[in-house]
């Protein structure tokens, strides 16, 4: 057992070094500047993402929705009914969440605002954003915050984006739109999406089972 | 060199978070190395990765482990103070059953944290699985929900008797049911004694264990005992919902018994 981990981790060293010392060949890159343009981006990535594979991008925005319907299912009957002592705070946390939440908010809206023109783009932002909850979360306590948070809006926000997202989808395919403005409104929608889904997820197992 | 030096880190931290022993370092293991790995994605001209590897390695993912370890990671024991198999000493926690209890949790690879309760407050403790255990010269009583690991420590229940005056006893122990309901009843055995002393009460029904720990203190010093009950044995009780954490704690004090480590603890701690 432990010959064949080490053989596992000599053959995995032996891949990363092959790897970085650019052993493996390189494909040819066509020249992506005009192609990338074409779309309205300058970001080759936002470029291929939300224009030549928009349909991927929003199938994979589907599926992420299925799943966060099947945890809010699937959690429904584990629900806790009577309320957790909340665990004492710490200082360190609330301050830490004071100092960092503006700031986290904020560079996530930047990142999916300029998904186009640079990195970032909708699901970094997004988990971002659910990251920012999250340490709101830790700092105030799961429920507190869910309860803050008004479940109902949050769903009707996250179906709201779906229904706008497979809009946007169709008017590309009908109407021809394209543009740097049609990416801006995108990486916005993929965002809120992302992260209200990584905050739904997280709540439901948080106050499902465990404790935050 | 960035991306060497980074894609080694990866893999020393990934080799570190595998073979921790306590969980909680390999789960920081593992997230230090979603860091380590979004810097080698930044090196390999990949900004949009490595963010997404920040936010959602580092992040969410330890997150979801903690919560996932804040359930497993420890054992918590509910446990009144019972001189000499569950006792504290100063900052630190001894005796027999604090052998068994910190040799069992790591056999599960989980830290044990005791509270201390008292002996009323451990039925509702075990109901709600807030705790996984209760120890600490535990009796069952009829009616508890709980499963009853082997019997660690014979015992019986004995009356002291050291005037006139009604009996008491601690409050959720066994010892209440020998008595009226309308019987005094105290918070601990230390208020028990206390009381005792005071002449509040004209005697009680405790464990033999305490009797002998009052005894040797000096606060029974005239005292008639007789029994009230005999082949009992302190266990440990497992929450009803621990099943699997029930099965294991059998095993190891079916193992613990075998190897004849528990009569050795038995001599040390008892004699």
């Amino acid at each position: 057992m432990k010959w064949a981990s080490g053989m596992a981790i000599l053959a995995l060293v032996l891949l990363v070094a092959a790897g970085t010392w650019s052993l493996f060949p390189r494909p040819d890159v066509p020249p992506w500047e005009e192609e990338t343009a074409a779309w309205g981006a300058k970001n080759a990535v936002a470029a291929i993402v939300l224009g030549a594979r928009l349909w991927d991008t929003l199938f994979e925005v589907l599926v992420y929705a299925m799943a966060m319907v099947g945890v809010r299912l699937a959690l429904r009957p584990l629900r806790r009914t009577e309320p957790q002592a909340p665990l004492p705070e710490t200082p360190l946390l609330r301050r830490a969440a004071d100092v960092l939440l503006g700031p986290i908010v904020v560079f996530a809206i930047y990142l999916a605002a300029s998904g186009h023109l640079g990195p970032g783009g909708g699901f970094p932002a997004g988990a971002l954003l659910g990251s920012g909850l999250l340490l709101l979360a830790l700092a105030k306590g799961a429920d507190r915050l869910g309860g803050e948070l008004h479940e109902p809006i949050l769903e009707r926000g996250e179906y709201g984006a779906i229904v706008a997202l497979l809009a946007a989808g169709l008017g590309v395919l009908f109407l021809g739109w394209v543009g740097g403005g049609l990416f801006v409104g995108l990486n916005l929608l993929i965002a809120l999406e992302v992260a209200i889904g990584a905050w739904v997820v997280l709540h439901h197992f948080a106050s499902s089972r465990g404790e935050v | 060199m960035g991306t060497v030096l980074l894609s080694v880190l990866t893999l020393a931290l990934a080799v570190f978070a595998l073979t921790q022993r306590r969980l909680l370092w390999g789960v920081i293991g593992v997230g230090v190395h979603s860091l380590a790995l979004a810097g080698v994605y930044l090196f390999l001209a990949a900004p949009d990765v490595a963010l997404t590897e920040a936010a959602i390695g580092f992040g969410l993912v330890t997150f979801v482990y903690l919560l996932a370890l804040r359930r497993t990671g420890r054992l918590v024991v509910a446990a009144s103070e019972a001189y000499p198999i569950l006792y504290q000493e100063g900052e630190r926690i001894v005796g027999l059953e604090w052998e068994i209890l910190s040799r069992f949790g790591r056999s599960l690879h989980r830290d044990v944290e005791v509270l201390w309760v008292p002996r009323s407050e451990i039925p509702r403790l075990l109901a709600s699985a807030e705790v996984d255990l209760a120890a600490g010269g535990f009796l069952p009583r009829d009616g508890e929900a709980a499963l009853l690991s082997s019997p660690l420590v014979p015992t019986r229940l004995v009356t002291v008797r050291t005037g006139e005056g009604p009996l008491g006893a601690v409050a959720g122990d066994r010892g209440q049911d020998h008595l009226p309901p309308d019987a005094p009843t105290y918070e601990d055995h230390e208020a028990l004694v206390r009381a005792l002393a005071r002449g509040e009460i004209g005697g009680a029904v405790v464990d033999l264990l305490r009797a002998r720990q009052w005894f040797l203190a000096g606060h029974l010093r005239d005292a008639e005992m007789t029994p009230v009950e005999d082949s009992l044995a302190f266990r440990f009780a497992v929450a009803a919902s621990e099943t699997e954490t029930y099965a294991a704690l059998e095993r190891f004090l079916h193992d613990f018994s075998a190897t004849g480590e528990l009569a050795r603890s038995l001599e040390e701690h008892l004699s």
